[in-house]
C-alpha cells in the first residue's frame, strides 16, 4: 500500500487553478523531486499534504488516513507524523539550536507541557545525537541567529527528525543556500532516506539536482502534473513540456 | 458653436476658490481667535498690571526653584531632622511610584493576554478588528476620565485611580502588544503548525520569545507614562502620593518653596525613566 495516495487533487484560489486534478502515489522510502517553473503549484501541493493549506477538492490519503477529514488534535497527530524542511528555515531565531530542534516533539505534547518546554531525557537525548549526526554538536547552545545558512537549514533538518517523521516534505530547501552549502543539505537528505529509510518529497527548481538525488521525479506545469517517471527517463522533450520557453536557459547551466 | 456668455463673470475677480471644508476651517479659527482676544479683554486681573504680574512670576519661580524647602509638618515629621524629612517624602515618591506601578502590571497583564487575540496572524481578522476597535475607544476617552467614571463606584482615591490607569494601560499596550506579535515572521508560525503544535505551543514558543523585548520595551514607557499621570491622580483624585501634597501646598498652604522641594523630587525620578525610556525606544525602534 502506498504512503501517500493522492487522488484527484484539485486547489483554486478564485480564478487561478493553483493544481487541476492531480493524482500520483508514493511508496515507502522512495526519493521524489518535484519540478516546475514558479507558480506551476509545488509549494500548493506540498502544503495540501499537511493541510496547511485546505484542498478545494480530491483525497489526500496519507499512511491509511484521509488528511481532508482531519480536524482539531487529530489532525495535530497526523501533523506530528510528517516532517516540513522550508526554504527560509523558519526558525525561533532568539532561541537556540536545542531549543529549535525540541519544537519538533510539540505535537506530541499535552499543553502544560508545551508550553512550559517540559521534555523527557529520552526525547532531549533523541535531539542531542541528531545534531551530532547533522555535524551541529559543537552549536547545541548557539542562538540561531548567530548561524550561516547552511547550519539554519541542519537546524530545520533536526526539527523534521526528531518529529520521527514517516515522511518529510521540502520545499525549495536549497534555494537559499550557497552551491557547496546545497549540496552538503543535499547529502544530509540522501542520507536520511538511505539510513533511516524516510521518505523523501523536495520541491526544486534546480533540474540537474533533482536528477542526481531523487528515484522519481514529477512535473509540473500550470498546476497539471505533466510528468511522473524515473529520473533518468526525464527527457529534453519533458523538460521542454514542464518548463516551456524557460526551458532553453535551464538546460544551458 | 455655443455663443460665450461673458456675463458670468461680474464684478471683482477671484483666483481662488473656497472649498467646503476650507470654509469651516477659516471660520472656526476666526471664531475661535476672537474667543481668545475678547477673553482678555474681560479677564479679571484684580487690579494687578502686566508688569507687576510679570515680575511677580518670575519672582515665585525664583522662589519656587531657587530656595526650594519642604515643611516637616506637612509630611508627618514633627522634628527638626532633615534625614527625616527626606524619608518622609521619598516615601511618599514611593507611593505615586506604586500606583504606577500596579497600574502597568495589571493593565499589562491583561493587555498581553487579550493583545494575543488582537494580533491578526494568531486569531483572525474579525476578532482582531474588534478588540483592536474596543481598545481605540478606550484609549480615546484621557486617563483622567476613567479614574473619575471608576470613582462612582469606588469612591475617590487609590483604587479608582488604579483601575482607571490600568483600563487605559489596557487600551495603549494592547495596541503595541499585537502590533509586535504582527511582526512575527509568518513561516516560524507556520513551521510550528505543520508539525502538529497546538495555538498555546506555537503562543509560548515562537511568538513570546520573538517579541519579548519589544514587550518589555513597551511595557517601561507606559511605566513611565503611568508615574507623570500618578503625580496628576494624587491631585486630582485623592490618589494619595507625591501629588497629593502637592496639591495640598499649592492648594491650601501657598507655600511655593515647598512646591519647589516637591517638583525636584518628581523631576529626578521622571529624569531617570525618560532617560530610560529613549534608549529602550532607540535600541528597539519603537514608535510612539
Ligand atoms: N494564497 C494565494 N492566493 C492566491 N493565489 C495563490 C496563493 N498561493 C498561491 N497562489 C497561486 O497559485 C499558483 C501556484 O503557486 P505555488 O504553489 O506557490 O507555486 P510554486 O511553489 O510552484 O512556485 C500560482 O499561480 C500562485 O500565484
Ligand atoms: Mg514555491
Amino acid at each position: 500500500m502506498a504512503l501517500l495516495d493522492v487522488r484527484k487533487l484539485t486547489k483554486s484560489y478564485g480564478e487561478t487553478q493553483a493544481l487541476s486534478d492531480v493524482s500520483f502515489q508514493i511508496s515507502k522510502g522512495e526519493f521524489v523531486s518535484v519540478i516546475g517553473p514558479s507558480g506551476s503549484g509545488k509549494t500548493t501541493l506540498i502544503r495540501c499534504v499537511n493541510r496547511l493549506i485546505e484542498p478545494s477538492a480530491g483525497e489526500i490519503v496519507f499512511d491509511g488516513k484521509e488528511m481532508t477529514a482531519l480536524r482539531g488534535p487529530e489532525l495535530r497527530r497526523e501533523r506530528a507524523r510528517i516532517g516540513m524542511i522550508f526554504q527560509h528555515y523558519n526558525l525561533v531565531y532568539r532561541l537556540t539550536v536545542i531549543e529549535n530542534v525540541l519544537h519538533g516533539r510539540l505535537g506530541y505534547k499535552g499543553a502544560i507541557k508545551g508550553v512550559f518546554s517540559m521534555y523527557d531525557e529520552q526525547e532531549k537525548r533523541h535531539a542531542l545525537e541528531i545534531l551530532e549526526l547533522l555535524g551541529l554538536g559543537e552549536l547545541v547552545y548557539r542562538r540561531c541567529d548567530m548561524l550561516s545558512g547552511g547550519q539554519k537549514q541542519r537546524v530545520g533538518i533536526a526539527r523534521a527528525l526528531v518529529q520521527n517523521p514517516r515522511i518529510i516534505l521540502c520545499d525549495e530547501p536549497i534555494s537559499s543556500l550557497d552551491p557547496s552549502s546545497a549540496r552538503i543539505i543535499m547529502d544530509y537528505l540522501l542520507k536520511i532516506r538511505t539510513e533511516m529509510g524516510i521518505t523523501m518529497v523536495v520541491n526544486l527548481h534546480q533540474i540537474d539536482v533533482a536528477r542526481k538525488y531523487s528515484s522519481r521525479i514529477l512535473g509540473f506545469n500550470k498546476g497539471t502534473l505533466v510528468f511522473d517517471g524515473p529520473s533518468d527517463q526525464l527527457s529534453q522533450q519533458k523538460i521542454y513540456e514542464i518548463y516551456g520557453a524557460e526551458a532553453g536557459e535551464l538546460i544551458n547551466d | 458653436m455655443s455663443t460665450v456668455d461673458y456675463n458670468r463673470w461680474t464684478g471683482k475677480i477671484a483666483i481662488r476658490r473656497l472649498t467646503t471644508s476650507q470654509a469651516w476651517l477659516y471660520s472656526v479659527l476666526v471664531v475661535l481667535s476672537s474667543a481668545t482676544v475678547y477673553g482678555f479683554l474681560v479677564l479679571d486681573t484684580k487690579g494687578v498690571g502686566l508688569i507687576d504680574a510679570a515680575t511677580r512670576t518670575i519672582e515665585y519661580f525664583g522662589l519656587m526653584f531657587g530656595s526650594p524647602r519642604g515643611v516637616p509638618s506637612h509630611f508627618g515629621v514633627f522634628n527638626d531632622s532633615t534625614a527625616a524629612l527626606f524619608l518622609a517624602s521619598f516615601n511618599l515618591v514611593l507611593q505615586t511610584l506604586s500606583l504606577a506601578f500596579l497600574s502597568t502590571l495589571l493593565g499589562g497583564v491583561i493587555a498581553l493576554v487579550l493583545g494575543l487575540f488582537g494580533a491578526k496572524n494568531l486569531t483572525g481578522p474579525r476578532t482582531s478588528n474588534a478588540i483592536k476597535g474596543l481598545m481605540a475607544l478606550i484609549r480615546a476617552v484621557p486617563t483622567v476620565l476613567w479614574v473619575l467614571i471608576f470613582a462612582i463606584g469606588a469612591g475617590l482615591g487609590a483604587v479608582a485611580a488604579v483601575i482607571g490607569m490600568s483600563f487605559h494601560t489596557i487600551g495603549y499596550l494592547l495596541k503595541a502588544y499585537s502590533e509586535s506579535f504582527e511582526e512575527i515572521d509568518e513561516g516560524v508560525i507556520e513551521a510550528l503548525r505543520a508539525s502538529g503544535a497546538s495555538w498555546l505551543h506555537i503562543v509560548s514558543q515562537a511568538v513570546l520569545p520573538s517579541s519579548i523585548t519589544q514587550i518589555l520595551s513597551w511595557t517601561f514607557l507606559r511605566f513611565e507614562i503611568n508615574f507623570a499621570v500618578a503625580v496628576a491622580m494624587g491631585a486630582a483624585a485623592g490618589a494619595g502620593g507625591i501629588g497629593y501634597n502637592m496639591f495640598i501646598s499649592a492648594g491650601y498652604f501657598f507655600d511655593i518653596r515647598e512646591i519647589g522641594f516637591i517638583t525636584y523630587q518628581i523631576l529626578v525620578i521622571a529624569i531617570l525613566l525618560e532617560v530610560v525610556a529613549t534608549r529602550l525606544k532607540k535600541r528597539y525602534r519603537l514608535a510612539s
